[in-house]
């Protein structure tokens, strides 16, 4: 079975895990997404699109739990892959989940304005 | 307060070499005095985020290596108003696009379908240009723009349900 190549961000302030499991890819975001995480963190994600189509993963979990703060440029780097995934073929496109942590109460506004973006790709959970 | 200003249930001010770094340990910081202030913690969480997102604007944009920074926190009964005003030096294309973008900001009645505007467009471009969009409609805040030359001030303005005050 072919194995998730994902590169992985160790900043001092932002850190990614990635693994794929029964069909899914799941990354975790861990820290403060300001300006230094922008480029590393777009490039992670255009390797996440690469790698759900390569392994035909159904799913992409992003799993923001740790996640302490993402500015609007990293916001950004999410908006781009979203409509990268949209752009797809109907039976190529995967679907992006957004795990959030209530305690962070930022996460609210900001993954709903993300989910209004692509209401028929993004998944809310808590 | 004693010596506070009028009305303030708080203020603070910074100058800081554009850095950065350092907008994220600001932003740690006034999220703790916001917490003290607002009744609701997502309404601090909001206030905060849009302090980072102006600061790292005004930092981004400084040309003389100096951005300032203030925030006022003014109670009006059982609410409070927050202004949070940047301050530095900028190349005169990057002042006519503040203008522009300010001027498109305030002229759209509802922030939250401009925000998905400007998110379509950033989409197919390289830089992000969200900050202003994402602090009007998910800090819930209205902003100007003075313009003097290369000097750029902004304020950011919003109002909020505040703690009780036993002062």
């Amino acid at each position: 079975m072919a194995e998730l190549t994902l590169e992985v961000i160790a900043l001092p302030e932002f850190e990614t895990q990635a693994s794929m499991e029964n069909g899914s890819i799941s990354v975790r975001l861990r820290g403060s997404a300001d300006l230094a995480a922008r480029k590393p963190l777009e490039s992670l994600l255009h390797g996440v699109h690469s790698e759900s189509q390569r392994l035909k993963a159904r799913r992409v979990v992003i799993d923001l739990t740790e996640l302490e703060f993402m500015n609007s440029s990293c916001f950004k780097s999410f908006v781009t892959w979203i409509e990268e995934v949209q752009n797809l073929d109907a039976g190529a496109q995967y679907r992006i989940t957004f795990i959030s942590n209530p305690a962070t109460h930022w996460q609210r506004r900001s993954l709903k304005a993300l989910s209004c973006f692509a209401a028929d790709l993004i998944t809310l959970e808590s | 307060m004693d010596g506070s200003p009028k009305g303030h249930a708080a203020y603070f001010e910074m100058s800081f070499y554009p850095n950065v770094e350092l907008v994220s340990t600001v932003r740690r910081f006034v999220l703790n005095a916001y917490q003290r202030l607002f009744l609701d913690p997502e309404i601090a969480d909001q206030v905060a985020l849009a302090t980072h997102e102006l600061l790292e604007n005004a930092v981004k944009y400084s040309q003389d290596d100096v951005t300032h920074f203030r925030v006022d926190v003014v109670r009006h009964q059982d609410r409070g108003e927050v202004i949070i005003t940047t301050k530095n030096r900028a190349n005169a294309d990057d002042v006519r696009n503040l203008e522009q973008n300010i001027t498109e900001l305030r002229g759209s009645d509802d922030p939250f379908a401009f925000y998905q505007q400007k998110m379509r467009e950033a989409a197919r471009r390289e830089h992000s240009g969200l900050g202003l969009a994402r602090v009007r409609a998910e800090a819930e805040m209205e902003m100007t723009c003075e313009m003097s030359g290369e000097l750029v001030v902004i304020h950011a303005r919003g109002t909020y349900p505040m703690r009780h005050h036993d002062g």
